[in-house]
């Protein structure tokens, strides 16, 4: 593959799988890699070494999130304000007031309170298929525990939790053909989510609860509450980012398995190696590809000039195979250790949600390997085109079936 | 050297203590203890790597 050959926008190029052939390219011939975009977006710097990509996560005032958004595409003026009022898109000193609001509720000690909610729900779960032999992994496994999960910490009632699945897909699905609508409809369902979130707040404001609605409607910043606007932003943060990203890594982590049967037999024969397993998994699937990244000054990265307000975009999944950092990176390890990946970033705008998704997946797996360790693949896998997501929208599956098992 | 916890960034994920349990203890409240704050020279590589891989960059060391 030469240089010129490579287009990491094109989402149809994200459609077999990661481009790793590319990133191995970039890594070893250009790791800082001007990439054109089509029509009249600006290009950007594509960043592919590990070290570049902690460095520049590590250096939020230089590389902001906020100036021109995360997200690949430049947006217009009125869209990059809405943006600027999620967490995601703020930097230091704002970034930092917003986060300590939530940063409590979501410490290991706190996500482990939630262990047996997770389990009963995951048992009912597999319940749920069990009988039948076969199910859609991804929808009928992997997307029903991040959705009870994060709407109980956030507080939607759990009739309303496919909502937030069709409008959670539409937001980052927007690349995907079969999700309907493209960015229009993206828009829409945001303005859905926020609509939902200010129903929601009004409900709370007159009966309180213990979650973090009502933790967000009693917070304030510097002295003052959250406008209605920037609670809303909250709740979509909130709601997004801990249910898509959580499910890709549980398929994508089943679909690892499936594909090296010896490293699923190590599992089923030392369930021990499941937490190292879970980071193996995170390393390998990456669900989120990207972050962009704007620079507020001139500075340089490996000798190249980069100049202020040029865009740069960092790419996990190329840091996480980085031969510098990882030994034999293509193979998939379930033993692998140490394993510095950072799938989760790392900094200022490290996954909050990272301790809570260790544990849904930790949870997902163990019951998955104990009712159902023979399950394989029993159709083609179909996946998100999107150069954002490493996503799976289908995954046919089938097991032996087994009795119902009663929660417990 | 002399370690620093900026407390308003520690989220307690205790991947310092994993590292240098002679230094760093995470307590059940999601306290962080610094058990020694001016570690000798045999804990400068376990103190450094801490600060590297602190996933919230909330170490630091004044020398």
């Amino acid at each position: 593959m030469e240089l010129a050959d490579i287009d990491l926008v094109n989402p149809d190029n994200w459609v077999p799988g990661v481009p790793h052939e590319a990133f191995k390219v970039l890594r070893k011939h250009a790791p800082v890699f001007w990439q054109e975009m089509p029509g009249d977006d600006a290009g950007f710097w594509a960043i592919t070494k590990y070290e570049d990509v902690v460095a520049i996560s590590k250096d939020p005032l230089t590389f902001s999130s906020f100036k021109g958004g995360t997200i690949l595409r430049d947006l217009p003026e009125e869209d990059l304000k809405n943006t600027q009022t999620i967490m995601l898109n703020m930097d230091p000193p704002q970034h930092s007031k917003y986060r300590k609001l939530v940063s409590q509720g979501f410490t290991p000690r706190m996500t482990a309170a939630l262990e047996p909610r997770a389990r009963a729900a995951t048992t009912e779960i597999l319940d749920k298929v069990m009988a039948q032999g076969q199910c859609d992994f991804v929808r009928e496994i992997a997307a029903e525990l991040p959705l009870i999960v994060i709407a109980e910490l956030v507080g939607v009632p759990l009739e309303d939790r496919h909502k937030v699945f069709e409008w959670s897909n539409r937001l980052i699905g927007f690349d995907d053909p079969e999700i309907e609508g493209g960015a229009e409809k993206g828009k829409m369902a945001a303005m859905e989510m926020w609509l939902y979130a200010h129903e929601l707040a009004d409900k709370r404001k007159d009966a309180p609860r213990d979650d973090f609605v009502s933790l967000l409607l009693n917070s304030a910043v510097d002295g003052e509450k959250l406008t209605q606007m920037e609670f809303d932003s909250f709740f979509l943060l909130l709601a997004v980012a801990g249910n898509e990203t959580t499910r890709n890594l549980i398929s994508g982590g089943m679909l690892a398995l499936i594909e090296n049967p010896a490293e699923r037999q190590k599992l089923l024969d030392n369930p021990a190696l499941l937490p190292t397993a879970v980071e193996e998994m995170l390393r390998w699937v990456s669900p989120v590809s990207q972050f962009r990244r704007t620079t507020t000054r001139d500075t340089e990265i490996r000798g190249q000039k980069i100049r202020e307000g040029d865009k740069v975009v960092i790419y996990y999944q190329s840091a996480n195979r980085d031969e510098d950092i990882f030994t034999d990176p293509y193979k998939f390890d379930v033993a692998r250790s140490p394993n510095n990946h950072i799938a989760f970033g790392i900094g200022e705008h490290f996954c909050l949600g990272a301790n809570l998704a260790r544990l849904e997946i930790r949870v997902m797996f163990e019951e998955i390997l104990r009712r159902m360790p023979d399950i394989e693949l029993a159709g083609p896998v179909r996946r998100l085109r999107s150069n954002f997501i490493n996503g799976v929208k289908e995954m046919p599956v089938k097991f032996t079936p087994s009795r119902v098992r009663a929660a417990g | 050297m002399k370690v620093i916890v900026d407390y308003d960034r520690c989220e307690a994920n205790a991947v310092c203590m994993q590292i240098c349990p002679e230094v760093f203890e995470l307590r059940d409240d999601d306290t962080l203890h610094i058990l020694i704050e001016e570690p000798g020279e045999s804990l400068r590589g376990k103190v450094m790597d801490a600060v590297r891989r602190c996933p919230r960059q909330a170490i630091s060391v004044k020398e």
